[in-house]
């Protein structure tokens, strides 16, 4: 039997700490990857060209090889920006298709129990990119998490000053999905929060 | 069930009126009421924690229930591992336990309530808040969200940071004014009938009154939910909570008056005014349950029988038999329980653990 400080004891340790793995999980991963080393040598090449290659883009702090990174650079509106809180929110976006305007990531969202101030998101960041004044309406797409929220507050009352339109994405009943089996709180939020039509 | 505190493996068949829980102290008899809300609410209302709830020698509990209404019939299992509370509805996993509301409204009545008017506030906060949740679906979210804000914020006040103190007390104020909102809205459904209640159990024609107290937001608004007062008193008393590192107002301070003749029960009633008075409030509840959700919850009863005088007993259980619910009741005297008949009970004795029909 192979012990812990082995270099397959190191890999089990190294994959113990990727989120959402634990002690079996990490097992059954290290077997496999014993099985077929052709594919541990194309997964350890990708890793290492990842960490080197991706970086933050310096405009909009979103992963990117080219900086700045390729929606920036593009033909996009520049009078509407969006402001997310991870990289991965803004491929959610991306996908949806619904959205022509530029992006900025804030690299996570106020929490102070975690310690987390706005000195720490990329807040300074944005405030200079709406300073130059091509930006009308800044779209927040912050989770609806109780630190998306206050996030969310944290950034209307920085920016509404400035003239530009603060708008919220819309929360409710999700697409596609019967009424019956939406839960009841999210039901209820959904009544008060009625549209006109 | 099967490894839940003392119970090794049991199983019932109970009535759809009164069941009976009865044996010495420490057999387990509040064990099977506390396992009945648990897989109802996926709470314990004893705030027991899973290492609590799992046999001491098990890894795992499992409580499972059939439900049955209006000919209708449920499969409810409620499995305990770890920290984790997985439940499944007719064999199939439920992710949020929102979606799971609706499904068995329960309300509990135990000698700590009896004794809540004489009681610390917190004690009447966890007895309001329970009491909201069971008939308000989203109070739920809503008092999961304040708790996380308030959380969040005395961070903050420890810390000494200043930068985003008045966002978090923006959304501290809105998530309070919210949460006032809704026990309010609870305690104003229930006003006529502990009025009601309260009468037909003493025979006096006394007004009794609950007064739900905000300190030092009365004036601001709070129960008006004026939320730019309510944010003006937070600036206000900053200073205060800065040095303390805590919020110092708010809904987790709130209280509730239990007011007799326009007096506080608390100082001037006695012991027996006192007990009538929550018996009418459990009473005025569970109609009020009955009224939004057109069917009476089940109620828990934990040994509040030895509690009562015999006229307030009889008073209490044929309100019971009148309202044709489902109760649950555990005593350790079988004596205790003063029904007109006993004869369409389920008694269910119980020793060291185990169901002894």
């Amino acid at each position: 039997m192979l012990h812990f400080s082995s270099s397959f004891g190191r890999l089990l340790l190294e994959l113990k700490k990727l989120p959402g793995v634990g002690e079996k999980t990490a097992l059954r991963l290290a077997f496999h990857l014993l099985k077929s080393p052709a594919n541990v040598r194309a997964l350890a090449e990708s890793l290492l060209e990842v960490v080197s290659r991706v970086r933050f883009c310096s405009t909009c702090f979103c992963i990117t090889e080219d900086d700045p990174c390729a929606i920036c650079t593009g033909d996009r509106d520049d009078a509407t920006l969006c402001v997310v809180e991870e990289p991965q929110d803004v491929l959610a976006i991306e996908r949806s298709q619904a959205f022509r305007g530029r992006y900025h990531v804030l690299q996570g969202a106020l929490s102070p129990l975690s310690g987390i101030t706005p000195s720490q998101l990329r807040i300074d960041e944005l405030m200079r990119r709406l300073e130059q004044g091509t930006v009308g309406e800044v779209v927040i797409a912050t989770n609806f998490s109780v630190e998306g929220e206050a996030t969310a507050l944290y950034l209307t009352r920085l920016i509404k000053p400035l003239g530009i339109r603060v708008t919220r994405l819309a929360h409710g009943i999700p697409i596609g999905s019967d009424l019956e089996y939406v839960d009841a709180a999210t039901v209820q939020r959904a009544v008060l929060g009625r549209s006109e039509l | 069930m099967q490894n839940f505190r003392n119970i090794r493996l049991a199983d019932i068949e109970p009535g759809d009126s009164f069941n009976i829980f009865f044996g010495y102290n420490a057999q387990g008899k509040t064990n099977l009421l506390e396992s009945i809300y648990l897989l109802a609410t996926l709470k314990s209302f004893r705030h027991a924690r899973n290492r609590e709830l799992i046999n001491w020698d098990s890894s795992q509990a499992r409580i499972s229930g059939v439900l049955e209404r209006d000919g209708v019939v449920r499969d409810i299992e409620l499995a305990l591992c770890g920290e984790g509370r997985k439940v499944r509805l007719d064999g199939k996993s439920l992710h949020r336990l929102s979606d799971f509301f609706g499904t068995l409204n329960m309300v509990v009545f135990s000698p700590d309530e009896l004794t809540m008017v004489r009681g610390m506030p917190d004690a009447r906060r966890r007895y309001l808040d329970r009491a909201v949740f069971s008939s308000d679906p989203g109070y739920l979210l809503v008092h999961h969200e304040y708790a996380k804000i308030l959380k969040h914020r005395n961070a903050l006040l420890r810390s000494g940071e200043d930068g985003q103190l008045e966002t978090w007390t923006e959304r501290f104020a809105l998530a309070a004014v919210e949460l006032v909102h809704r026990r309010l809205a609870f305690l104003e459904g229930i006003r006529e009938g502990v009025q009601a209640f309260y009468r037909e159990i003493s025979g006096s024609d006394a007004e009794v009154r609950l007064s739900y107290r905000t300190p030092r937001l009365e004036q601001a608004g709070m129960a008006s939910g004026d939320v730019g007062n309510v944010i003006k008193a937070l600036q206000q008393s900053a200073m205060e909570e800065r040095r303390r590192g805590m919020t110092l107002l708010g809904p987790h301070r709130d209280d509730i008056e239990f007011l007799l003749n326009g007096h506080p029960l608390k100082l001037t009633g006695s012991q027996g005014e006192q007990r009538s008075f929550v018996l009418a409030l459990k009473m005025a509840e569970i109609a009020h349950i009955r009224r939004r959700f057109g069917i009476a919850p089940i109620l828990l009863l934990d040994d509040i029988s030895s509690e009562l005088d015999e006229h307030r007993n009889r008073n209490f259980m044929e309100f019971l038999s009148t309202h044709s619910m489902q109760v649950f009741i555990t005593t350790t005297d079988l004596a205790n329980i003063r029904l007109a008949s006993l004869a369409g009970c389920r008694k269910f004795r119980l020793e060291g653990g185990q169901i002894l029909q």
